[in-house]
């Protein structure tokens, strides 16, 4: 097995930069292996590996539109749990409103702090 | 250049916060030492996929088991990641994966405890991804590269795990009593595993903070855990089992009792309740999937 280094690229027009490595007997397998260790969550528009040790670079076979997947796996991204900041903060006034939240001293800047207790 | 010569001159990099690369000079205590801290970060990837994924074929909607199947893929991905970069540092993944199956190398405490019910579920992915980012969001300035490039690329998925944990915990709280008590029970009984989490007191000397290997003490890592999440949980009214917990205005820390050590050295030291359970089944799935690693390596199978 050989080990093989890891680059991604963010954008179009960024440069191949460095993310990590896999291990694999050849470079195709590799490319999979970088793809599903790598770029399972859209984190890129390009991907390549290289066999350390070796100048070749190998550049995976997918483009922007198909990496990470076409289905839709929004469930793997930050994109699914957009608004959960703000039920948290929906949920804690109704907490307050119910007179089940705990009045402890909060950390100086915590956004509780200085709300006033439910009378 | 004799060795403590070329070791001062390694020290004197890390003091001056340079990085160091896969494939320098490191000297022995340095590739040691990472190599048992990033080995047992590894370990804990993999064993901790198993208390979450007991719950993948239970778990109450559709939803829910797309995006816990895709939290436990994460985390044994982590865990592929990391066993990556403690290759590097001279041991096999496969001497790495078998030392652990035998119990002799060590994974985080929290792994060792059954996940009993959806509560938990919920716990783990706010509290325990939320404690363990704390922790690996202050690797990302370790001294050494590759563990950084790992971080880099697991710290975003822990931050979603996060997210993924609190929406699990608002749905419980906000719903039937009986709803917020699943979710309380939890938090009685995972806050001194939590606790543990953290590691006691750092050592005066502390190898992994010289070498910046770590770069921050136990202590100051669950200080911020407590200032991060406390407040939140009181803002849910979720109370926590610690008497003691106080945020200390006049000290700017929080008061909190020591948990019971004897407790944590005896799961570390593979002991706990679940521990010979977790380890059986990693070591029966190692065992019965060796073929697919020797096809995979190109090895024919035996006649």
């Amino acid at each position: 097995m050989a080990v093989f280094d890891v680059f991604g690229k963010r954008t179009a027009d960024d440069d191949w930069t460095l993310v990590g490595g896999i291990t694999a007997p050849d470079p195709e397998m590799a490319l999979v292996l970088a793809k599903e260790t790598h770029f399972r969550h859209k984190e890129g528009v390009a991907y390549a590996v290289r066999r350390r040790g070796e100048e070749e670079l190998h550049v995976g076979p997918y483009d922007a539109g198909v990496l990470g997947g076409v289905t839709d796996h929004s469930y793997r991204r930050q994109e699914a749990y957009t608004g959960v900041g703000g039920r948290q903060k929906r949920v804690s006034r109704q907490i307050q409103e119910r007179g089940l939240r705990i009045d402890r001293p909060r950390p100086p800047g915590h956004p509780s702090r200085d709300t006033e207790p439910d009378g | 250049m004799t060795y403590e010569e070329r070791t001062a001159e390694f020290k004197g990099r890390i003091a001056g916060g340079q990085k160091i690369e896969a494939g320098e000079w490191l000297p022995d205590d340095f590739r040691q030492a990472a190599l048992k801290f990033i080995e047992m970060h590894a370990n804990s990837e993999v064993m901790g996929a198993i208390p979450e994924g007991t719950w993948v074929p239970r778990a109450p909607t559709l939803k829910r088991k797309l995006s816990l199947t895709a939290k436990v893929q994460d985390e044994v991905g982590h865990g592929q990641i990391l066993y990556r970069v403690a290759e590097d540092l001279g041991k096999s993944r496969e001497q790495m994966f078998d030392d652990l199956v035998n119990g002799r190398t060590k994974f985080h405490n929290v792994f060792h405890y059954p996940a009993e019910t959806w509560g938990d579920v919920a716990y783990i992915g706010w509290l325990i991804d939320g404690a363990a980012l704390v922790n690996q969001k202050a690797l990302l300035d370790s001294s050494y590269l590759p563990y950084v490039r790992a971080m880099r690329r697991i710290c975003p998925e822990e931050s979603l795990h996060l997210r993924h944990g609190e929406e699990l915990v608002l749905e419980l709280v906000s719903g039937t009593p009986a709803q917020r008590e699943l979710f309380q029970d939890a938090v009685n009984r995972w806050w001194e595993p939590t606790m543990h989490f953290f590691g006691p007191p750092s050592k005066k000397r502390d190898m992994l903070l010289e070498w910046g290997i770590k770069t921050r003490s136990n202590e100051s890592l669950r200080q911020e855990f407590f200032t991060t999440y406390v407040p939140k949980l009181w803002d849910l009214g979720i109370s926590v089992p610690d008497p003691a917990l106080e945020w200390n205005e006049e000290k700017g820390e929080w008061d909190w009792s020591e948990p019971n050590w004897d407790e944590f050295w005896k799961v570390v030291g593979g002991n706990g309740p679940m521990t010979s359970v977790r380890l059986a089944q990693r070591k029966t799935v190692w065992d019965t999937h060796a073929w697919v690693r020797e096809a995979f390596a190109g090895i024919p199978a035996a006649a």
